[in-house]
């Protein structure tokens, strides 16, 4: 978007273009849901048997090791292509949590299936009274031997009903002082015997969440990532990898696209005040995909993302509702039609993406969370 | 976030950072209304120091620099309310120095001894609408009203013209015959004058062979030069702002702990390290002479809004103190108004984004 790309540059991304043409079926472009896992899922495999799974992961795990740029064509050819939302928590939650602080046995263990495609991950952290307030958490992991013992719930857990693994905060010491002190990370097998998922529908008519119960789940001590009551500060680690992997512009850049195709079908688009908003729209992804590529050069360098992960997460998950708030305009009285609206340039979603949106400003920590975190840790407000 | 910067950038920002801490807005106070309303003293130390030939080819005697250290060096101006017109003066060298032979007034405005200002403008709304003309070839002389000037303490301006090839800049000295000045104060004590020029001797001032032409070439380089100090204006009355919030007391508690103020101070701060960020991959990927338009005015049009939305959060976390004159928070916001409306406000850019973009039925 700002750059020229080098010759080699530009050799990618014909290459990127010209094989997501081919090989991209029909049917998952477009989507603004995340299609389910069999549908999903060969595209998943075909992206990683090409070795584009997952370009920010260095080489040696079996990632692309991309430069920036590099990223940033794929993101856009992606964008371009209107490619699906691939499942996160594996790509660029754990398997970036792993590498940074996992045993070599967990890594060989979790990183191949990853990328391969044959292991889906879910993200075990919030409670039905541990939302905001993560910390008070009260899934409780006791140490028996060899194993723990869990007991609890986790809520609103992305694609849990579809996952083979979770990675989940416990409470490994109930009187610790401070509460998050008493916090371990730890994986466990979700086809163990006592744990019940059910599945959660949501507004916007998916069940992409869902809420799981323990009882008395049997964990290998192995399974623990890190050390014993030191899971917070993973947690941190990876919820800034998840709020700067959740914002990435593809998807702005996406419902630009829906908008003017929505704007052209519907007459709006010769409107010059509905034009003034869309070039402000569009001059705001512009802005958004630099401040992106800013924080994504300095975590390159600094491998875990600081708290300007937080400022990524507020700026990227409101950009995409000011964007879907356009995009219903544009389509004026048939904002409220459930289904895709098809026009002569093209099948739009339009009600659901909308509905859809509300929940980014809420997950991986809402934005007003994401503001207190700001405030405390990057602007030194007192308390 | 921290900005990338080799060490010639990290030195030149630290000479910058000096250069600026004995400005500020008690010294902008005292320049207002003055006659010129800067320290000429001032603008030759930055003459001195290289800044206003920075963009200049080596070759001519400058510095030879890009967008980046541009960015650089008013980012930290406009930081310190700098009332001496650094920004115009360094983009007016450059453009003074295209062509074989540069322009003989080129070594004296490097060094302030001389003040050239661009005066491009015709409509308070359309930043490119041209009527000026030129007529004769070789001895060119110019007819047409020029508004919006930061003629003040200038020797000569850069005029865009309609001449027998298309729009075409041109030096006007400003003590030529059928030149005549109308200054109107501005709110932050500088002032914008209206230029008429009828049948005023000018020479033409030519393009680089990259530029597709010299006009077009100084504007889009005066947007990103206006954007780099409303930045820094931004990043000013921010932290005067972060301070304040720190200190005052209410309730028996610094207001700064109070979260409704807090997610506000965030929300400035977002917005100064969007600007920031977009400024400088804009800065990164373009050369002085031929920067994209689009994302020149795109630039232009968000750092407009924001500077004029974070100057304005800074007042009302201020309260009554930050509306009295004597503080300084408001110079930000009056910097601002006339920085954000210069050379097209964030409407008149986004109507050319929609031109540039073709963003059309």
């Amino acid at each position: 978007m700002f750059r020229h790309d080098s010759p080699n540059e530009a050799a990618f991304r014909t290459e990127v273009r010209t094989w997501l043409a081919v090989n991209l079926p029909a049917a998952l472009r477009g989507r603004t849901n995340r299609p389910p896992p069999a549908e999903l899922m060969p595209w998943y495999r075909a992206l990683s048997r090409k070795g584009w799974i997952a370009p920010h992961w260095p080489k040696q795990y079996g990632g692309m090791g991309a430069t920036l740029n590099e990223q940033i064509i794929m993101t856009e050819e992606l964008a371009r292509v209107g490619a699906p939302q691939l499942p996160a928590q594996g790509l660029n939650h754990i398997g970036p949590t792993l590498i940074e602080f996992g045993t070599e046995t967990q890594k060989a263990k979790h990183l191949p299936p990853i990328i391969a495609g044959t292991v889906i991950w879910a993200q075990g952290y919030s409670e039905p009274g541990a939302g905001s307030d993560l910390a008070s958490l009260t899934t409780r992991a006791t140490l028996e031997g060899d194993h723990f013992v869990v007991h609890g719930q986790k809520i609103w857990t992305t694609w849990a009903h579809y996952s083979d693994w979770m990675f989940a905060l416990v409470r490994t010491d109930p009187l610790a002082q401070p509460r998050h002190a008493g916090i371990s990370f730890l994986l466990l097998d979700l086809h163990s015997p006592a744990i019940t998922i059910r599945p959660i529908r949501t507004i916007a008519g998916d069940d992409e969440f869902s809420e799981v119960f323990f009882d008395n789940v049997v964990v290998p001590a192995e399974n623990l990532v890190g050390k014993l009551n030191d899971g917070w500060r993973i947690a941190n680690a990876l919820l800034g990898h998840e709020r700067l992997g959740s914002s990435n512009p593809q998807y702005a850049l996406m419902a630009l696209d829906r908008i003017k195709t929505v704007a052209r079908a519907s007459g709006v688009m010769a409107d010059p005040a509905f034009r003034d908003r869309l070039a402000a729209a569009s001059i705001n992804v512009t802005a958004f995909s630099a401040l992106f590529s800013h924080a994504v050069e300095l975590t390159n360098l600094q491998r875990s993302p600081g708290p300007e992960a937080s400022m990524i997460k507020i700026s990227g998950t409101e950009l995409l509702q000011s964007l879907n708030d356009l995009l219903i305009e544009a389509a004026g009285s048939d904002a409220s039609i459930e289904n895709p609206i098809t026009t002569a340039f093209g099948t739009v979603e339009v009600s659901t993406p909308f509905l859809q949106v509300r929940r980014a400003t809420i997950y991986g920590g809402s934005s007003e969370i994401q503001r207190n975190i700001i405030a405390r840790r990057v602007l030194n407000l007192p308390q | 976030m921290e900005l990338h910067l080799t060490s010639e950038q990290a030195l030149l920002r630290d000479s910058a950072t000096k250069f600026v801490a004995a400005a500020g807005p008690k010294v902008a106070h005292g320049l207002r209304g003055r006659v010129p309303s800067f320290a000429p003293a001032r603008l030759r130390q930055a003459g001195e120091l290289g800044w206003l030939g920075m963009l200049v080819p080596s070759s001519v005697g400058g510095l030879g620099l890009g967008l980046a250290e541009l960015a650089l060096v008013l980012e930290q101006a406009g930081r310190g309310l700098v009332c001496e017109p650094i920004g115009l003066a360094i983009i007016a060298t450059a453009a003074l120095a295209q062509g074989h032979a540069p322009h003989p007034i080129l070594r004296s405005a490097m060094l302030g001894d001389a003040l050239v200002v661009p005066a491009l403008q015709e409509s308070a709304h359309d930043p490119v609408a041209l009527r000026t003309q030129a007529t004769g070839d070789r001895a060119p002389r110019l007819t047409g009203t020029k508004m919006s000037v930061c003629a003040d303490g200038a020797d000569g301006f850069l005029v865009s013209a309609r001449g027998s090839d298309g729009p075409a800049l041109y030096y006007v000295a400003r003590d030529s015959a059928g030149v005549s000045v109308m200054a109107a104060p501005t709110v932050d004590g500088r002032t914008l004058a209206t230029v008429e020029l009828k049948d005023a001797p000018a020479d033409l001032v030519p393009a680089r062979q990259s530029s597709r032409s010299a006009v077009e070439a100084l504007t889009d380089l005066a947007l990103i030069a206006l954007s780099a100090e409303l930045l820094g204006v931004m990043e000013g009355a921010q932290e005067l702002t972060f301070e304040y919030l720190r200190v005052r007391k209410q309730f028996g508690k610094p207001i700064g702990s109070f979260q409704a103020l807090q997610h506000k101070a965030v929300d400035i701060y977002i917005k100064t390290e969007t600007i920031r960020s977009l400024l400088y991959q804009v800065a990164a990927a373009n050369d002085p002479y031929r920067i994209d338009p689009a994302l020149a005015v795109a630039l232009k049009a968000k750092t407009s809004e924001e500077a004029l939305a974070v100057t304005q959060t800074c007042i009302q976390l201020h309260g009554a103190i930050g509306f009295t004159d004597e503080h300084g928070i408001g110079l930000y916001l009056k910097r601002a108004m006339l920085l954000s409306s210069l050379f097209g406000n964030a409407a008149s850019q986004r109507r050319r984004y929609i031109e540039l973009t073709e963003m059309t039925v």
